[in-house]
């Protein structure tokens, strides 16, 4: 059905479910630990994390949130202790920095009976959280390269600029050469941009020098498509190629939607999905609703026609 | 400038026979990088690429010539990355919020740019005050000042961007990108700033003190040199350094986000030492430290530019060749 | 002459006698500077072996020769009568021989205990044996009579606690041979007492002690053996009976040192250029008051730790003070070594390795320093410089192999005459001389004695600041003496003796004067 609609249906099941079980409700602490915003698309995650609980925090009195943001995977391990044991929470909501140092704290959690709902990154180890929230990272590839393949029926030459060396980088990456495979186009070479802007600046600008001719740029993140562009500008060669970005950030959006030449398209990783994973918890100390088991948000990709509906010019990302 | 140069190569002759691996390594360094570079591909010695090199040098370029002055005086600076980015998105704030009174041309542009550097000097005089007044090591006041600074960006940008408003950084546009007689305006900048270093380093009282404060603070006390005052200059003068390397870098992107910056600090003390600045302070030397940089931009460039190793392992190749031009240098020293 | 036949004596009556240590045609060079030639010499267990020698002459190559720290160049070094090759300090002071630095090796932040027992930790099983180490430490200090607690740190302990705390550290190691280096420049006169009759014991015990002193009186009273080495090589070696001081001296300079001190001028007429009324160094220098004239070397005389130093630092402005300060009649305010220079006070200090000069730079730079204003509109004139550098090396008769040489380099008699360059180089009126020779051969003492004169014969004011007696004795024409942080007294000339200013340095005088 669509996981923005699921999305849509669960907003709207928790307004119905506001007026009947406001009052009846005991108070209950949700603990919400997210990496700190160090680069485009984890601001907007903060954003989104702080809205959804401003606005949770106003529609129930009776629930209470604790926010953290963590800059290292350890920083973020102290946070949720301090949350179980000062703060007494009764849910956690996570998403892990990294999985494998995450997954022995949130045990821990999950063992002290507390509910856990784990977002974006799963755990190494199955079955700990009661609700998993996350997006499509080997579909955020595949997408990417579907695209390609249709855009370019006779092949082409095309760079690629990675992330931060992690598995979603790498799963995102993988998905996107299968999608390739077989279709005559040529990856002439990967760099690791690491989600930044300078860095992806740096590594065109080198990708530029190096290559005579590039048909085609997937820089599969936003932040690093500005880079890209301007690298591209630079060089002069806006005719040559075309950018594929990803994630879905405001300003790129709105290219899409004005009919840009250079980036026709773009590909969603929705930082709102923490928003989600926070509003399905609540539901859960709110309401009788259901909402255990797993929720993957699938990539979409933007066209012009459908951008209007995934532009949200107040968040910062 | 002939006098200066003819004296230099007397001492040298009069002084040490043999060639001085400590002066020349470096050099020796960048030529063997270049050379490398050159075999490697065609174009790693187009007008373009030299260029896009030089350029994305002088960010860090700037600051590290700054930074010469700090560790020659004994001290250190781990603020700059963090300060840059502040600096950044302050100047884009102020910009933005211009166009309306000043419009979208270069009033507003100068206007920012004198932002930059007045914001440069009190984040410079912070640091300076807190290690030269209240006593406090250099490295915990410059560790603490980087986090406040990295904050405070985030915190601006609200977790995400700051963007320059379109039409201005339209007309700042040219500031990185144009220039004159086909070299760059970064470029001009960065050598225009590393010449006027060296020349201070080696020229000028200012200079001369670094180098006293920083091989023997007592001794320079007991000789006349008002101590704080120079520390604390040394501090101010990185300051607006950071803010000069800004204003060529705001006008890139024409934008600053929490994540500009980061490892500035790193790049530009380690440029500074592989250019045969002493850690520890009492020598500095600017040419030195223009080199460093060079050399740090072309490792990446030339991996970038070949298929030579994982990209996995750049940081490790960069990291190699770092305590490389260290241990040449060192190997030398001990041997004197 | 006279040494050759008795070595063979001794060797000849007893095994026992046979030398410990021994030098054979050792030679020594630095790249292509050679400092040592073919020099023999021989250490025996129970004598106490003098090496005296002007600043250069190669004491320092040949103790660090002697143990372990260098490698001769050509030659031989035997212990126990066989030739042995150190590998390094370590293996050297395994082998029962000890050198103590004129610059302690101690680690500053560590207790004294910790310290003796540095890199060779009794333990039991795997934990240290703390107990042990303290009671073996107290033993230790008690036999050198230091009040020194085992505790405490050593970057809080004074000067010569320090050196008491090395031979502590020497004993432990249960050397059989012991080198110092100039142990007594930094002990005042009981603490180098006790030093003595500590050397007395360990020479009892068979133990063999070489020692470098520039104090001749010293080597004549303690010595039994005297080597002088001159430029390098050995001039003679003798039983310390059979020289008299004077005989030290020449053979170390090679010439006849005729009168040490120049002659002395009365500069009582001349006009007042400094007053300083009611000055205090809060905690330290209380009250003082003196005034200095034209053309005059005033005198300052004092135990260690009477405050002289403290005194004069709070006049330049690198200590807080307060009181009345008039340079030429006009009151001033000195609150920074620049105030100082731009009133025209220059103080040299007693420290020069760690407050004088900067090591590890040239000389230029650290000729400049000081009165770098005179060298620099916007940018230095480095012309001027170097013009400034050949003319400071030819009025201070400053040696050295090259220009560009560190000063670290320098022999101590060098890099004092290249301080003396660099403050005269700012043009003071009032100079302020501390302890001027200290560690300097007696060569070079004449030439700085001379230099003084000559300032205050171009109407400059002095001020000596001096442990060495016969220095003020032989230098000032008024000695003011201070104790324990105020001015004791002030003695003008046929009054300036030692036994006077023992007195009122020791607070004796004072005692009289409240008896009348």
């Amino acid at each position: 059905m669509g996981v923005r609609n699921a999305f849509k249906a669960l907003a709207v099941m928790s307004m119905i479910a506001l007026p009947m079980s406001a009052a009846a409700q005991d108070k209950a602490t949700i603990g919400v630990s997210i990496p700190a915003a160090t680069h485009g698309w984890a601001g907007g995650m903060n954003y989104h994390a702080q809205a959804a609980v401003n606005r949770l925090e106003e529609v129930y009195p009776q629930l209470d949130f604790v926010l953290a943001t963590a800059s290292d995977p350890g920083k973020q391990v102290s946070d949720i202790e301090d949350m179980m044991a000062t703060r007494n929470i009764d849910a956690l909501v996570v998403l892990p920095f990294e999985s494998d140092p995450l997954t022995g704290p949130v045990k821990r959690v999950a063992e002290a009976g507390k509910w856990v709902t784990v977002v974006d990154r799963g755990l190494s180890e199955e079955g700990i959280e009661d609700l998993y929230v996350a997006g499509d990272n080997p579909g955020f590839g595949r997408v990417a390269g579907e695209y390609f393949r249709q855009r370019m029926p006779d092949g082409g030459k095309i760079v690629v600029l990675r992330g931060i060396p992690t598995t979603i980088d790498n799963e995102r990456v993988e998905a996107f050469q299968k999608a390739l495979e077989g279709s005559g186009i040529e990856i002439l070479g990967m760099e690791h941009g690491n989600w930044n802007r300078d860095d992806a600046f740096t590594v065109m600008q080198d990708f530029l020098s190096k290559y005579p001719e590039i048909n085609a740029v997937w820089a599969s993140d936003d932040d690093m498509a500005v880079g890209v562009l301007e690298a591209i500008n630079q060089a002069g060669r806006t005719d040559e190629m075309w950018v594929l970005g990803g994630a879905g950030m405001k300003e790129m959006i709105k290219r899409v939607m004005d009919g840009d030449k250079m980036i026709p398209v773009n590909v969603t990783y929705p930082p709102a999905m923490i928003a989600s994973a926070i509003e399905m918890t609540a539901l859960k100390f709110v309401s009788n609703a259901p909402v255990s088991g797993r929720f993957i948000i699938g990539s979409v990709l933007i066209t012009p026609e459908n951008a209007e509906s995934y532009y949200f010019p107040d968040s910062p990302f | 400038m002939t006098d200066a140069t003819t004296a230099g190569t007397a001492a040298v002759k009069t002084g040490r026979p043999s060639l001085d691996l400590h002066v020349i390594g470096p050099i020796v360094a960048l030529l063997a990088l270049i050379l490398i570079g050159a075999l490697m591909n065609p174009n790693f010695l187009s007008y373009g690429n030299v260029t896009n090199v030089l350029a994305r040098s002088a960010f860090i370029g700037i600051i590290a010539v700054g930074m010469t002055f700090v560790i020659t005086a004994g001290g250190l600076d781990l603020s700059v990355g963090s300060m840059a980015a502040f600096i950044a998105g302050l100047m884009i704030i102020v910009m933005n919020a211009l166009v309306p009174t000043l419009g979208t041309g270069w009033p507003t542009i100068l206007a920012g740019m004198a932002a930059a550097l007045a914001i440069g000097f009190a984040a410079g005089l912070f640091n300076g005050l807190l290690i030269t007044q209240a006593r406090i090591e250099a490295f915990i006041v410059t560790l603490g000042s980087m986090g406040i600074f990295r904050s405070l960006v985030t915190w601006l940008a609200d977790g995400g961007t700051l963007s320059l408003n379109f039409s201005v950084r339209e007309v700042y546009r040219p500031v990185y990108y144009d220039g004159i007689f086909g070299i760059a305006w970064p470029i001009i900048v960065f050598l225009a700033i590393a010449a006027l270093g060296e020349i201070v380093m080696r020229h000028t009282a200012f200079g001369r003190h670094c180098a006293a404060i920083g091989s023997n603070e007592q001794v320079a006390r007991y000789s006349a040199v008002h101590v704080d005052r120079a520390r604390l200059a040394g501090y101010v003068l990185l300051g607006v350094l950071v803010g000069v390397a800004t204003i060529m870098y705001v006008p890139r992107l024409g934008s600053a986000s929490s994540s500009t910056g980061v490892l500035w600090e790193l790049e530009a003390i380690a440029a500074v030492i592989i250019g045969g600045t002493v850690l520890k302070g009492g020598f500095g030397r600017v040419w030195g430290t223009v080199i460093g940089v060079l050399i740090l931009n072309l490792i990446e460039n030339i991996l970038n530019l070949t298929d030579l190793v994982s990209p996995y392992l750049n940081g490790a190749i960069q990291g190699v060749i770092i305590i490389l031009a260290v241990v040449l240098q060192r190997q030398k020293k001990a041997t004197r | 002459m006279q040494p050759a036949p008795q070595t063979t004596a001794r060797t000849a009556t007893s095994a026992a006698h046979a030398p410990i240590l021994a030098l054979a045609g050792v030679s020594r060079s630095f790249g292509p500077v050679q400092v040592l030639f073919d020099v023999d010499f021989d250490l025996y267990p129970g004598e106490v072996h003098a090496l005296i020698g002007e600043n250069g002459a190669g004491k320092s190559t040949m103790m660090k020769i002697l143990s372990g720290y260098l490698e001769p160049t050509t030659g031989e070094v035997m212990l126990d009568g066989a030739p042995v090759s150190f590998t390094s300090s370590e293996d050297a002071e395994d082998r029962g021989v000890v050198l103590i630095h004129q610059e302690f090796n101690l680690a500053d932040q560590l207790s004294v205990e910790q310290n003796i027992f540095l890199g060779r930790e009794l333990k039991r099983g795997l934990f240290l044996d703390h107990k042990a180490m303290r009671a073996t430490t107290n033993e230790l200090l008690a036999r050198l009579e230091t009040k020194t607690p085992a505790w405490a740190t050593v970057s809080k302990i004074s000067v010569p606690e320090k050196q008491m705390v090395e031979i502590a550290k020497a004993l432990s190691r249960e050397a059989r041979v012991l080198i110092m280096d100039e142990p007594t420049a930094v002990l005042t006169r009981n603490e180098a007492e006790i030093l003595f009759r500590q050397i007395e014991r360990l020479k009892a015990q068979g133990t063999a002690i070489l020692y470098t002193s520039h104090k001749l009186d010293e080597v004549a009273r303690i010595a039994d053996r005297v080597t002088v080495l001159r430029d390098g090589r050995h001039v003679l070696t003798a039983p310390a009976s059979e020289l008299s001081e004077d005989a030290m001296a020449e053979a170390m300079v090679g010439r006849e040192l005729s009168n040490l001190f120049p002659d002395k001028a009365d500069a009582n007429a001349a006009e007042t250029v400094l007053v300083l009324k009611d000055f205090s160094v809060p905690g330290i220098v209380e009250n003082a008051n003196f005034e200095l004239r034209r053309g005059e070397i005033l005198g300052f005389a004092g135990l260690v730790g009477s405050g002289r130093t403290e005194l004069m630092e709070g006049l330049i402005g690198i200590r807080p003070a307060t009181g009345e300060i008039r340079v030429n009649g006009k009151a001033r305010q000195i609150r920074s070594v620049d105030d100082a220079r731009k009133a025209g006070i220059a103080y040299l200090t007693e420290d020069r390795k760690e407050r004088g000069l900067l090591l590890n730079q040239g000389m230029r730079p650290n000729l400049t320093l000081l009165a770098l204003q005179k060298f620099s509109r916007i940018l230095i004139d480095r012309d001027a410089e170097e013009k400034a550098l050949d003319r400071s090396i030819r009025e201070f008769d400053i040696r050295a192999p090259s220009r560009e040489i560190k000063v670290a380099n320098l022999s101590g008699g060098n890099q004092q005459k290249l301080l003396l360059a660099k403050t005269m180089l700012a043009e003071p009126e009032i100079v302020i001389i501390d302890e001027p020779t200290r560690g300097i051969d007696i060569g070079t003492k004449q030439q700085i004695y001379q230099f003084v004169r000559r300032l205050a014969d171009e109407g400059r004011s002095v001020i000596i600041i001096s442990s060495e007696m016969a220095e003020v004795i032989g230098l000032a024409t008024r000695v003011a003496v201070m104790r324990t942080g105020r001015i004791a007294g002030t003695l003008k000339g046929g009054d300036i003796n030692e036994d006077a200013i023992v007195r009122l340095a020791m607070g004796l005088e004072k005692k009289a004067e409240g008896n009348d």
